[in-house]
C-alpha cells in the first residue's frame, strides 16, 4: 500500500450509492487497494446478490459492513458517519422532479456531511458530481471544457432537475468547506460507460420519439470507462494535498459522438438519423419559444441551453487529475468499449 | 391582486407554481418549509425572496390572502387552523385531512370566519370531467345515478417512490392510517362523493398486498384495494384502486336509467353510451362505429384543445385554482361543495378502519 495515502487500510470508509453503476466498481476498487473497513450504504429496497458477488472476491469482502437506509433521515446519517474517515458520496437523485432531485441530492449531502462532521473522524470528503453541473453556452464550439469553465447559471431554464440538484449540492459542499472546515474534493465524471449500463449517452443522441436522432456528429464524448472512473474516485479520496480540488474525469483517446454511434451499431442494429447541430439548435429554441408562449402547454424539455451543453461540442482533458491524483486510465479505450459491446451480445 | 403563499416547497409545490403562471392576477408573496433550504430552493428559480421556515411567522410577515398547503397530510389540519386563523383562505392539497373528523372542522371554521377553503382534487376539472358534469346537469342520463365506478392506478414499478416508504416505518406514508392509499386514493373516491349522498347505507372494502410490492420487500403495506358502496337512494359505487393493472386504469363511468358516460383520464377522452337497440345483426356493427365516432371526435377536440394552447398536463389544477380565486373575489360557493369533501374524507375513513382492522385481527 502506498504510504503516502492519508488512511491507514483499517480506517473505516464509508461509501453511499454503493451498489450503483459506479459504487459497486468503488467498492472493488477500494478492496483492491487493500481496504479492509468499509461500510457501505444502500437504500433499502437495494438488490444486493450481485454486490455480494464482488465481497465475495476479496478476503476483506467480508469485513464489509451494509448498511440500509435513507440520507434524507439524520439518525440514518449518523449510523452511516460513525467512526468513518472519508466519505465517497456516490449516491444520486434521479428525481425528475427539481425539488426531488434538490432533497435527494442537496439535502441528503447535507445531512451526510452534518454526520461525518459531528460523528466521523473528517479526513476527506468525495462528492461525486457530474459534468452537467457545466454550462458552454458563451463557449465557441470545440473550445476546451476543463474544471475551470463557467457552471450552470439557470438550471430551470435548461430544465434540468438533476444537474440543478447536482449544482445545488456542490454549492453545500464548498460552503462547508469554507465556513465548517470540511476536506472535500469534488469529482464531475463525464459520460460513464461500461457493462451494465447499456443506454447510451445523452451527448450522443435521443432515442425520444421512437427511433434513434444522432446529434453528437463530430463531437468529441467526454467518456470515462467505469473502472477508470471508479478508481479517479478512490484516488480523489486517499491522496493527500488535494482539499477543495475539483476534478474533471474523462479517459484518454477520446472517440467522437459518430464513431461511438458506429461501434454501437456494429454490435445491435438499430436505425439512426444525424441532425446537424445548427439545426438541431433552431429547433431546440423553437420549442423553447413554443413552451414559452403556451406557458408549458409543452415542457421545455428541448431548449437552446440543454442543446448547447450536450451537443454543441468541446474538447476535454484530464491533465489535472493526471498531475495531481497520478491517475492514468488502467484499461484502454478499445478494451472498454469491448467491454462495453459485449452486453449486447 | 391576489396575495399567494405556498406552505411545503416540495414536488407538488413546483405544480402550483407552473399553475400560478397561466391564473391572471395573482403573485405569490411568500414561501415556508420546515427546511429552509427547500423554501429558498423553489423561491430561487420562481423569483420568490420571502422565504420562511416557521409558518406563524410568514403569516405574520406575508399577510397572505391565500395560502396553499402542499405539506404531508399530518400537516394540513394543524396549518390550515393556523392559516384560518390568521385570516387567509386555504387550498388544501389532496387528501384534504387525515380523518373526516378534522375535515369537518375545518370547513366549520372556515365557515365561522368567513373564508373559503378548498381540496386539491384537481381531476375534477379537467376538460373531460368537466363535460360530464355538463351533460349529466342537462340530464342526459335519464335521472339520478343508479351505478358508479371509480378506477384509479399508479405504477409502482418505479421504485423512487415506493422505495423510501418501504425503506422507512416512519416515513409519514407508514403513518397514515390508510398508509399508501391513503396518500393515493382520494382523487378516484372523490369523483365517487360528488354523485353519491351523504348517507350511505353500506361500504365493503377488500384489500390486498401485490407480488410487486411482495418482492420489494413491503411488509404490512397493501397496494390493491376494492370498494362496494351503497347510498340511501340505493346508488352503489365500486372503486378499484390498483398498481398492477396495465395500462394504468384512470376513468369514472356514470350510469343512469337511461343513458351512461364513461370519462378516460389517461386519454382525455369521454364516451355516451346510449340505451338504443339496434334490429338482430346491427347491434354488432352501429354501436362500434358510434364508438368509434366518439373516439374520433375526443381526438379532434384534444388536437383543437392543444392548439389552442388549453391542453396543459395540469389543466385541472390550474382551473381548479383558478375557480377558488374566482369564489373569493365574487363571494361565490367554492368549485368543490363542502358536503363532497366532507363525504370523501370520511369513505376514506372507513375504508381504512375495515382494510386495516381486518389485517391486524389476521
Amino acid at each position: 500500500m502506498d504510504t503516502k495515502f492519508i488512511v491507514s487500510p483499517t480506517d473505516r470508509i464509508l461509501i453511499t450509492g454503493s451498489n450503483g453503476f459506479i459504487g459497486a466498481k468503488v467498492v472493488e476498487c477500494l478492496l483492491a487497494y487493500g481496504f479492509t473497513n468499509l461500510r457501505l450504504f444502500v437504500r433499502p429496497t437495494s438488490k444486493l446478490a450481485a454486490f455480494e458477488k464482488i465481497l465475495g472476491e476479496f478476503p476483506a469482502g467480508k469485513n464489509t459492513e451494509i448498511i440500509s437506509g435513507d440520507l434524507l433521515s439524520c439518525d440514518d446519517c449518523r449510523r452511516a458517519a460513525q467512526d468513518v474517515s472519508i466519505v465517497f458520496h456516490l449516491a444520486a437523485g434521479f428525481d425528475k422532479s427539481f425539488a426531488g432531485a434538490f432533497m435527494n441530492s442537496a439535502l441528503a449531502t447535507r445531512n451526510l456531511m452534518d454526520a461525518f462532521l459531528e460523528h466521523g473522524r473528517p479526513k476527506r470528503f468525495v462528492n461525486v458530481s457530474s459534468f452537467a453541473v457545466y454550462s458552454n453556452l458563451t463557449m465557441q464550439r470545440g473550445a476546451l471544457l476543463d474544471e475551470t469553465c463557467p457552471l450552470e447559471d439557470d438550471p430551470q431554464e435548461r430544465y434540468d432537475a438533476y444537474g440543478f440538484g447536482k449544482l445545488k449540492q456542490e454549492e453545500l459542499v464548498r460552503e462547508y468547506g469554507k465556513n465548517r472546515g470540511l476536506p472535500y474534493v469534488i469529482l464531475r465524471p463525464g459520460a460513464v460507460f461500461g457493462p451494465g449500463k447499456p443506454d447510451l449517452s445523452g451527448r450522443v443522441g435521443i432515442n425520444t420519439f421512437g427511433f434513434f436522432i444522432h446529434l453528437g456528429g463530430s463531437n468529441q464524448l467526454p467518456l470515462t470507462f467505469v473502472d477508470n472512473c471508479a478508481e479517479a474516485i478512490v484516488l480523489a479520496g486517499i491522496k493527500p494535498g488535494v482539499d477543495g480540488e475539483i476534478f474533471n474525469v474523462v479517459d484518454d483517446e477520446l472517440l467522437t459522438s459518430r464513431e461511438f454511434l458506429s461501434a454501437c451499431k456494429g454490435a445491435k442494429r438499430f436505425f439512426s438519423i444525424w441532425i446537424p447541430y445548427p439545426f438541431a439548435y433552431g429547433l431546440c429554441a423553437l420549442w423553447e419559444n413554443y413552451s414559452k408562449r403556451s406557458k408549458g402547454q409543452l415542457p421545455p424539455v428541448f431548449n437552446r441551453r440543454r442543446c448547447s451543453a450536450e451537443w454543441k461540442g468541446n474538447q476535454y482533458s484530464n491533465l489535472k487529475l493526471r498531475q495531481q491524483l497520478g491517475w492514468k486510465p488502467k484499461i484502454k479505450m478499445a478494451r472498454a468499449m469491448d467491454l462495453f459491446l459485449g452486453q449486447y451480445k | 391582486m391576489l396575495r399567494i403563499a405556498i406552505i411545503g416547497c416540495g414536488k407538488i409545490a413546483d405544480q402550483h407554481m407552473l399553475a400560478f403562471w397561466r391564473i391572471p392576477d395573482c403573485a405569490v408573496v411568500a414561501l415556508c418549509d420546515r427546511e429552509l433550504l427547500m423554501a429558498r430552493q423553489l423561491g430561487e428559480r420562481f423569483g420568490v425572496t420571502a422565504c420562511f421556515s416557521d409558518s406563524q411567522e410568514m403569516l405574520r410577515a406575508s399577510k397572505p390572502d391565500v395560502v396553499h398547503i402542499t405539506t404531508p397530510p399530518q400537516g394540513h389540519f394543524p396549518l390550515a387552523k393556523q392559516c384560518l386563523e390568521s385570516g387567509s383562505h386555504v387550498y388544501l392539497e389532496k387528501p384534504f385531512t387525515v380523518t373526516g373528523k378534522e375535515a369537518e372542522e375545518l370547513i366549520q371554521l372556515a365557515e365561522s370566519r368567513n373564508l373559503k377553503i378548498t381540496a386539491g382534487h384537481n381531476y375534477q376539472f379537467t376538460l373531460e370531467m368537466m363535460e360530464m358534469r355538463k351533460l349529466v346537469a342537462d340530464g342526459f342520463l335519464g335521472g339520478k345515478p343508479v351505478h358508479l365506478e371509480s378506477h384509479w392506478s399508479y405504477d409502482l414499478s418505479d421504485t423512487s417512490y415506493v422505495g423510501p416508504i418501504l425503506g422507512s416505518r416512519t416515513h409519514w406514508v407508514r403513518q397514515l392510517p390508510g398508509q399508501l392509499f391513503h396518500n393515493l386514493i382520494s382523487h378516484g373516491i372523490a369523483k365517487l362523493a360528488e354523485f353519491l349522498d351523504d348517507e350511505l347505507v353500506e361500504i365493503s372494502a377488500r384489500a390486498h398486498q401485490s407480488p410487486l410490492l411482495k418482492n420489494l420487500g413491503g411488509q404490512e403495506v397493501q397496494d390493491e384495494l376494492r370498494v362496494l358502496i351503497r347510498d340511501k337512494n340505493g346508488t352503489t359505487a365500486f372503486f378499484c384502486f390498483s398498481t398492477q393493472i396495465k395500462p394504468g386504469l384512470n376513468f369514472f363511468r356514470i350510469c343512469g336509467p337511461n343513458n351512461s358516460i364513461l370519462v378516460d383520464q389517461n386519454s382525455g377522452s369521454l364516451i355516451r353510451n346510449e340505451n338504443k337497440s339496434y334490429k338482430s345483426y346491427l347491434t354488432y356493427f352501429i354501436p362500434p362505429l358510434k364508438s368509434a365516432r366518439q373516439n374520433f371526435r375526443n381526438a379532434r377536440v384534444n388536437m383543437f384543445n392543444f392548439l389552442r394552447g388549453r391542453l396543459h398536463q395540469d389543466f385541472g389544477m390550474k382551473e381548479l385554482i383558478e375557480r377558488f380565486y374566482q369564489s373569493i373575489r365574487a363571494k361565490s360557493p367554492p368549485p368543490i361543495p363542502y358536503r363532497e369533501i366532507i363525504l370523501t374524507a370520511k369513505i376514506m375513513d372507513e375504508i381504512f378502519a375495515q382494510v386495516y382492522s381486518k389485517n391486524s385481527a389476521k
